[in-house]
């Protein structure tokens, strides 16, 4: 999908009030939702506003960005990247998750993770990633159902880190400007990405309890739907209609892939206790 | 509750059966529950059309091995914990 880039301006208060919100863990605005004649207005507090173009049949046409003054080119594009576009997808029937995944070696599918941000998805991802599992995705899990299998595509061959967690999975000497914000660090030999998409085997829910000890349960079919369903991305929650055909399709998912409870420590030195755990609990399925 | 009620699924209400159980989405409130196998059958009844509560019991006795006066209590206290939530409607007769 193509989207235009307009100039910087500032965000001014908008005259409705927003439908939806999506809010941090730590209770900070990162979106509104709001209506707007032929679509919808979404505003990130302090990045860039977006203005999804979307006729009746709920195809999208446009996509039109306006990012803040001092909000850089790639901040806006990733905002595009990992929330307008699967926000749109599940819109026009997909299905996206939040979430990171890895193609595992020796042909064994590939494995999901879901969970809050700043949860721990992309650096589990990224520690996985330097034992050759090589990483498809580190934001937005993009599912395609074919041959009775969810084939997770491949997205951004990058991930967004911050500086010790890049540390830790690839040493010094990349460079980061910021210290602390989140940076891309490009696959490459230490990091290896996944260009192709494999089937879905198995997905992670990440326990919210960054000191938990390690362990891995597996949800109930009733629970994995009720733990998939927050990580979903939707754009109008008063569309009854979508939000119906979305639930049907994250039923089947939850009936069709095994959903695990996953908590540990967030400690680097955890991780690879947590690898080792989470694939001797994917030889056991 | 009277067994005399009439009893209707809400129409903002979901239904999907997962595993055998019935998982039930609110997409007024966006909450989810869960019902056991009898509570699956009820919502499948319910999503037939208004029933009474002594419809509903009529029916369960039927189906699942149970007292009537335990099915009565099971059913009202289910009924009950559904109207609360707003999923379901329960009007005079």
């Amino acid at each position: 999908m193509d989207w235009t880039l307009q100039k910087p301006r500032l965000q001014k208060p908008l005259p409705s009030q927003p439908y939806d919100r999506w809010v941090s863990p730590a209770g900070v605005c990162m979106a509104e939702f709001h209506r707007a004649e032929g679509g919808y207005y979404l505003r990130f507090p302090g990045q860039a506003d977006f203005l999804l173009s979307i006729p009746a049949s709920g195809e999208a046409q446009a996509v039109t960005a306006w990012p803040l003054p001092d909000c850089d080119t790639q901040t806006v594009t990733n905002l595009f990247h990992n929330a307008i576009q699967p926000i749109l997808g599940n819109h026009t029937g997909g299905l996206f998750l939040h979430g990171s995944a890895v193609k595992l070696k020796d042909e064994r599918g590939a494995i999901a993770f879901l969970g809050l941000s700043r949860g721990g998805k992309t650096t589990l991802a990224g520690s996985f990633a330097s034992e050759g599992n090589p990483f498809l995705t580190e934001d937005v899990i993009d599912l395609e159902r074919r041959d009775g299998q969810y084939w997770l595509q491949p997205k951004r061959s990058k991930l967004r880190l911050f500086i010790d967690s890049a540390r830790h999975l690839i040493g010094e000497g990349h460079g980061f400007l910021d210290e602390d914000r989140k940076q891309d660090v490009d696959a490459g030999d230490a990091l290896p990405f996944a260009d192709e998409a494999a089937p879905l085997r198995q997905i992670y829910v990440l326990g919210t309890d960054h000191s938990a000890s390690l362990s891995i349960r597996q949800f109930s079919l009733q629970e994995a739907l009720g733990a998939l369903m927050p990580h979903a991305f939707i754009l109008d929650v008063e569309d009854k209609e979508r939000l119906r055909g979305h639930f049907a399709r994250m039923a089947d998912l939850a009936q069709d892939i095994g959903c695990f409870a996953l908590d540990y420590t967030r400690d680097y030195a955890e991780l690879p206790r947590v690898k080792a755990a989470v694939l001797q609990n994917l030889s056991a399925a | 509750m009277q067994l005399s009620q009439i009893i209707s699924a809400s129409k903002d209400v979901v239904a999907r059966e997962v595993g055998g159980e019935m998982v039930l989405l609110d997409l007024a409130s966006g909450q989810y529950f869960g019902l056991d196998r009898i509570g699956g059958r009820i919502w499948e009844l319910l999503t037939e059309g208004p029933r009474s509560l002594s419809d509903l019991c009529d029916v369960i006795e039927a189906e699942f091995d149970a007292p009537r006066n335990t099915i009565e209590t099971d059913l009202q206290a289910l009924l009950s914990s559904l109207g609360e939530q707003e999923l379901i409607l329960a009007n005079p007769s």
